[in-house]
C-alpha cells in the first residue's frame, strides 16, 4: 500500500506512522510517496533524524551507535538526508533525543539543506535578468515574445493556426525565469518554516527548566 | 571578564569529556555518563552522535585507530582536559562561596 503525503514538522510524521504501524502497515521506504507492506500490528516506536554523511564510515559508525542504543535503522541511505528508526529494546528511551536542543538541531540541519538548494537559482535569476529574459516590456506586452512575422496582420485560421503553434514557444521564452523565481521562493518558505518549528522546540527546553 | 568562552560547559559536554579521559566508542561513552553522573545524565544516540561531532570540531576529543570498522573510537586532547579543568575551578569556587553563604 502506498501514501502520498508531505511532511514539514517530523513529529507530526513520527506520529502518523506510528499509528501506521498499529493498524499493521509496516514502514518500508519512503521518496515522496510511503511505502507500506502489510504485517501484524504492531505498537513501533519510530523516529526520525535529519543528517547526511560525507564519509560511508561516518554513516556506518552512525548507524551502529543506534543500534547499540536500541534502535534499528529502518528507512534512509548515506545521502537521503531524513533517518527513520525503530526502537527494538524495550530498556530504551522513546526518543532519540535527549535534550530539546539536539531535537531543535535536526530542524536547523532541515533549514539549511532547503537554504543552501535555493543558493544555485539565485545567480540564474540574475543572469536571465541582466540577458533580458526578464523584461518589463515582455510581462506588460506579452506581444513581443512572438517572433512570427507578420502574426498580427495575419487573419481567421491563417493567424489562429500560427498563434496556436507558436503560443507555447512564447510562454517558455517570456515565462520561464518564473519557475526559477518559483523555486527560490518556495525554498526560502520550507527554510523559514523549519526554522520556525526549530525555534518553537529550543523554545520548550526553556519550558522545561 | 577575561572568561574562557566555552564556560561554563553543558553536563553532557563535562560528562562525555569525563568520560573520554579513557578511549571509548559511542555506545561506550553512553553507558559511561550514565554510570558516572549517577544515572542523572541519560543520553540519547541522536544527541550523543551531534554532541561527538561537535566536540571534534572544537578539538577538544579526538578520534583513535580501532580495529572495530563500525564503531569509532574517541579520546580526550590536551584542549579538552585544559577545558575541563577550567570548569572544575569554576565549580569549585561556586561550592565554597555557596557553603559560605548559605549556611549564614
Amino acid at each position: 500500500m502506498n501514501v502520498f503525503k508531505c511532511f514539514i514538522d517530523y513529529s507530526k510524521e513520527e506520529k502518523w506512522l506510528n499509528e501506521m504501524a498499529k493498524k499493521g502497515y509496516k514502514f518500508t521506504n519512503v521518496d515522496f510517496v510511503y511505502y507500506f507492506r502489510k504485517a501484524e500490528p504492531e505498537d513501533a516506536i519510530i523516529r526520525i533524524d535529519y543528517r547526511t554523511f560525507k564519509k560511508r564510515e561516518d554513516y556506518i559508525n552512525y548507524c551502529t551507535l543506534f543500534e547499540d542504543s536500541g534502535w534499528k535503522h529502518i528507512v534512509g541511505t548515506q545521502w537521503s538526508g531524513t533517518q527513520y528508526f525503530k526502537k527494538i529494546n524495550d530498556d530504551t528511551e522513546d526518543d532519540i533525543f535527549s535534550d530539546s536542543a539536539s531535537k531543535a538541531g535536526k530542524y536547523k540541519r532541515v533549514s539549511n539543506m532547503w537554504l543552501s538548494m535555493s543558493v544555485p537559482f539565485i545567480p540564474l535569476l540574475i543572469s536571465n535578468f541582466y540577458n533580458g529574459t526578464i523584461d518589463i516590456n515582455k510581462i506588460l506586452n506579452p506581444k513581443l515574445l512572438y517572433f512570427t512575422p507578420g502574426l498580427w496582420e495575419k487573419t481567421g485560421t491563417n493567424f489562429w493556426f500560427a498563434f496556436l503553434f507558436e503560443t507555447p514557444f512564447a510562454l517558455l521564452r517570456g515565462y520561464s525565469w518564473v519557475i526559477l523565481l518559483l523555486v527560490v521562493i518556495l525554498y526560502v518558505i520550507f527554510a523559514l518554516k523549519v526554522k520556525i518549528i526549530y525555534r518553537q522546540v529550543k523554545r520548550e527546553e526553556r519550558a522545561e527548566v | 571578564m577575561n572568561r574562557d568562552k566555552n564556560l561554563p560547559l553543558t553536563e553532557t559536554t563535562y560528562y562525555i569529556l569525563l568520560a573520554l579521559l579513557e578511549p571509548a566508542h559511542g555506545y561506550m561513552i553512553m553507558q559511561k555518563v550514565e554510570e558516572l553522573s549517577n544515572n542523572q545524565v541519560r543520553l540519547a544516540a541522536g544527541t550523543l552522535y551531534g554532541a561527538i561531532e561537535n566536540l571534534m570540531k572544537l578539538k577538544f576529543i579526538m578520534p583513535l585507530e580501532s580495529e572495530d570498522k563500525r564503531r569509532k573510537v574517541y579520546k580526550i586532547t590536551e584542549k579538552g582536559k585544559d577545558v575541563l579543568r577550567l570548569d572544575l575551578e569554576r565549580m569549585q569556587h561556586m561550592i565554597e562561596i555557596t557553603k559560605e553563604n548559605l549556611n549564614k
